[in-house]
């Protein structure tokens, strides 16, 4: 059928049998919340996640047979690896100047040498705690959404998704070490623009 | 606690977490269903403007109607988190209304207090409540749509009494929260908290707020006929 070439479609998945998207439907669904939350974080609009979304469902569909996992934690990162794969691949095709960083090594490694694009700031002039409770959801908020994309994902499978790090290893295929140093500097980035929000408000 | 834990807690109680929209869930499966060899839409409209190249036209429009309300309904969802439903209405300070509707679901487990008047007869439930509230709360059964009815008890949000009937869906528990509160009438919204669905709408003069761990689709169903029976 020409629609088929025109579709672009591989020979397993024209040989896809109802069956099989029925058992997708049962092992990808349950992971929808998963999977809108973090393309939400990481393209900050609603729209787009919601595109993003249904593009790596569909992959993930697509490359379905080639999943092996048989429980709803190795579902959740397989699905999560495909959405984070196609958020990036949307980035990267929707490039804005603010997100030209995508690499943490253009952000400068934590080896005090040198200036920084994103500075610590360590001079803590207040106790976090007040800072803490002194911010509001609209707050913590715009301070996520002002992480660098890395730092981003890290801080919301960890905070907002209960990822474990080897979840997120698997989710973002960086090593565990680089998943715990980027969440130590995910914290950091965000106590910094909490202070920052604060001291504007 | 270590500042890290601190952060930690006040990013899982006040960040949003942001739920998928159900219209996304059925546009998803409309696009799932649609594809492979079973379906080929013929008289597919080309895709224009902002598509990615890599997308697929073809897959994409067969989910294309439902796909827009879903990005409707989407947008309404983000604009109602602003309105007055996730705030305290009453100018507290404290937690939001989801907040406390989900403390009041899990405390009622906790504390296998569910109900103070357990009884899946709604002519039991509804005058239980005469003399306890300034308000009569709607009480419906819903057993031969599923959610049968298994009682009611007072609780406390929004700093006033509110009634808390308690409906059940399989094996999970459904707090529906309900109390007067002026203004029209909103649709519902939705949100995750701790893993809890709460839906909440406003209807008729009363403030509605459903909170459970069944799933999104089956609370929501939940709500319509709550919304049905209280038309």
């Amino acid at each position: 059928m020409a629609a088929a070439a025109v579709n672009g479609m591989s020979q397993p998945e024209m040989a896809m049998l109802p069956d099989t998207k029925v058992r997708f439907e049962r092992v990808a669904l349950p992971h929808l919340d998963a999977a809108y939350n973090l393309a939400r974080w990481l393209t900050r609009n609603d729209e787009d996640a919601a595109d993003v979304v249904q593009d790596a469902y569909l992959r993930a569909l697509r490359y379905f047979d080639s999943f092996r996992g048989d429980d709803a934690g190795s579902a959740r990162v397989w699905l999560l690896a495909i959405v984070r794969n196609t958020c990036f691949s949307w980035m990267e095709k929707n490039r804005r100047p603010e997100m030209v960083a995508l690499e943490e090594e253009s952000l400068g490694q934590d080896d005090g040498a040198g200036p920084r694009l994103y500075e610590v700031d360590t001079r803590h002039d207040e106790p976090e705690s007040r800072l803490l409770a002194a911010a509001d959801a609209a707050m913590l908020d715009r301070a996520i959404e002002s992480l660098p994309p890395v730092f981003r994902e890290v801080i919301v499978m960890r905070e907002l998704e209960d990822l474990s790090y080897k979840e997120i290893s698997g989710v973002t295929g960086v090593a565990l070490g680089t998943v715990m140093s980027r969440l130590s500097r995910g914290r950091q980035l965000l106590r910094q623009a909490l202070s920052q929000l604060d001291r504007a408000a | 606690m270590s500042e890290d834990q601190e952060l930690s807690a006040a990013l899982k109680t006040r960040a949003t977490y942001h739920q998928a929209p159900p219209a996304l869930r059925e546009s998803l499966r409309a696009a799932v269903q649609a594809s492979g060899p079973a379906s080929h839409p013929t008289a597919a409209a080309p895709r224009t403007a902002r598509r990615p190249a890599a997308w697929n036209p073809m897959q994409w429009w067969s989910a294309g109607a439902a796909f827009a309300f879903g990005l409707i309904l989407a947008i309404g969802v983000v604009l109602g988190l602003g309105s007055a439903g996730w705030l305290p209405a009453n100018g507290s300070s404290g937690q939001s209304i989801a907040d406390q509707a989900v403390a009041g679901h899990v405390r009622s487990l906790m504390a296998s207090h569910l109900a103070d008047v357990a009884s899946t007869d709604q002519h039991t439930v509804k005058p239980w409540f005469n003399g306890k509230l300034d308000f009569s709360p709607p009480v419906t059964d819903l057993a031969s749509e599923g959610y049968p009815l298994t009682g009611g008890r007072l609780d406390y949000l929004d700093r006033r009494p509110v009634a808390a009937l308690v409906y059940r869906r399989h094996a999970h528990p459904i707090n529906l929260f309900v109390w007067p509160q002026a203004g029209g009438d909103e649709t519902v919204t939705s949100r995750s908290e701790q893993g809890y669905h709460v839906l909440q709408w406003r209807h008729a003069g009363m403030r509605f707020v459903a909170v459970s761990d069944v799933n999104a689709e089956e609370l929501a169903a939940f709500a319509d006929l709550i919304k049905q029976h209280d038309s």
